[in-house]
């Protein structure tokens, strides 16, 4: 483990992939006993485990940088929440909801596993351990949802691909100019993962009937990206989610 | 002193006082082999669970990993292993560093646990 400090954009970094596992914590349980099959039902709540799991972990290391767990847990206001924007509404149906978890899980995973520091050493192999299935079973939904409802796919995509490309960081944060790979702290600038998202998504898609956004360098504006929150605008989770997120009817439960 | 290394666990093996060690620190392995996995009839040491075990005096620090990072039984396990080390003669504060590095595998189990596991009919 190193004892070293981060350096300064890699707090709100590892801040917005926590929040953003949070959020899809709680979207997978949303979902966990409204899926068209049992197996969707099964891989919402084993989904939902292996997020807290990883959050868990994520708040670990970002306490040892000097955010005050209270605060993480607990303490928070709606929009101090640095989730993916793509997470602050919960999904109205099925097509949609898988949209919603695919990219943003995707996203989060590129966004990990760019991360080069010894803190990590370990942790995101694990956590990718976890990713694996979640992406595979979401790409796998995806074709077959590609088949049977296209427009509700293409239409989840149009709606949710801004907020995942203002997530991963605006088109100018390339390999010369990206602050975290600038300092050493992820070893893959925004620009490329941006791609890769893209990419991925095209091929998935090929030969079906749904259309991928195209990869808008002016997605996110870089003049009114918020850099710590990681999307446009102030937008934020509904309080009421923020109280199941922190346990608040539950609190006279907690062991001290 | 530290009594073993996590990048010295190899398939096959498991962590557990290494040759020199004294009485103390072999109590302390021997005390945490009896803290059981919840889920399943095998110890945490068994499980390779625990990495290194840091004797430095009474303060004792564990660092120990998991299967799986969503454990439900994360705390649970980390107060078994404080509880079970505070019985120790000696022991004065009880430390517990997780690490992922290396991460666990199956690989680690050794050929007791694995007998064990399979007799209680879990496949590996």
């Amino acid at each position: 483990m190193s004892d070293d400090g981060w350096p300064e954009p890699a707090v709100d970094y590892v801040q917005a992939i926590a929040d953003t596992k949070i959020l899809l914590g709680q979207r997978y349980g949303e979902w966990m006993l409204k899926g068209p099959n049992l197996e969707d039902d099964i891989s919402g709540a084993s989904n939902a485990q292996d997020e807290i799991g990883q959050v868990r972990q994520l708040f670990r290391v970002l306490t040892r940088q000097g955010v005050d767990d209270e605060w993480l847990e607990s303490e928070r206001a709606p929009d101090e929440y640095a989730n993916a924007a793509t997470l602050d509404t919960e999904a109205d149906a099925w097509p949609t909801f898988i949209v919603q978890v695919a990219l943003t899980d995707r996203a989060a995973w590129l966004l990990l596993d760019a991360i080069d520091h010894d803190d990590f050493t370990g942790m995101v192999q694990k956590m990718g351990e976890d990713e694996y299935f979640h992406l595979e079973h979401h790409d796998g939904r995806l074709e077959t949802l590609a088949e049977d409802q296209p427009e509700a796919v293409e239409a989840a995509l149009e709606d949710y691909f801004p907020d995942i490309l203002a997530f991963v960081g605006p088109a100018t944060h390339d390999a010369e100019s990206d602050p975290l790979v600038d300092a050493g702290f992820t070893d893959r600038p925004a620009a490329e993962i941006r791609r890769a998202l893209a990419e991925h998504y095209a091929d998935l898609f090929a030969g079906t009937e749904v259309s991928v956004p195209p990869l808008d360098d002016g997605v996110p504006d870089p003049d009114a990206w918020d850099e710590t929150r990681r999307r446009v605008g102030d937008g934020h989770v509904d309080a009421d989610v923020v109280d199941q997120l922190q346990g608040v009817s539950n609190r006279e439960y907690v062991i001290a | 002193m530290s009594v073993n290394t996590a990048g010295s666990i190899a398939a096959g093996a498991h962590a557990g006082p290494s040759e020199d060690a004294d009485e103390f620190e072999r109590e302390l392995w021997a005390t945490l082999d009896t803290v059981p996995d919840p889920h399943i009839p095998v110890s945490l040491v068994e499980m390779a669970m625990v990495y290194d075990i840091d004797a430095g005096g009474g303060d004792v620090t564990v660092t120990m990993t998991f299967p799986c990072m969503g454990c439900p039984a994360y705390d649970m396990i980390k107060d078994d292993v404080r509880a079970a080390l505070r019985t120790v003669r000696g022991v004065t504060d009880v430390n517990i560093e997780i690490t992922w590095d290396p991460v666990w595998s199956k690989d680690m189990l050794t050929n007791n646990a694995r007998e064990e596991l399979r007799d209680a009919g879990i496949s590996l």
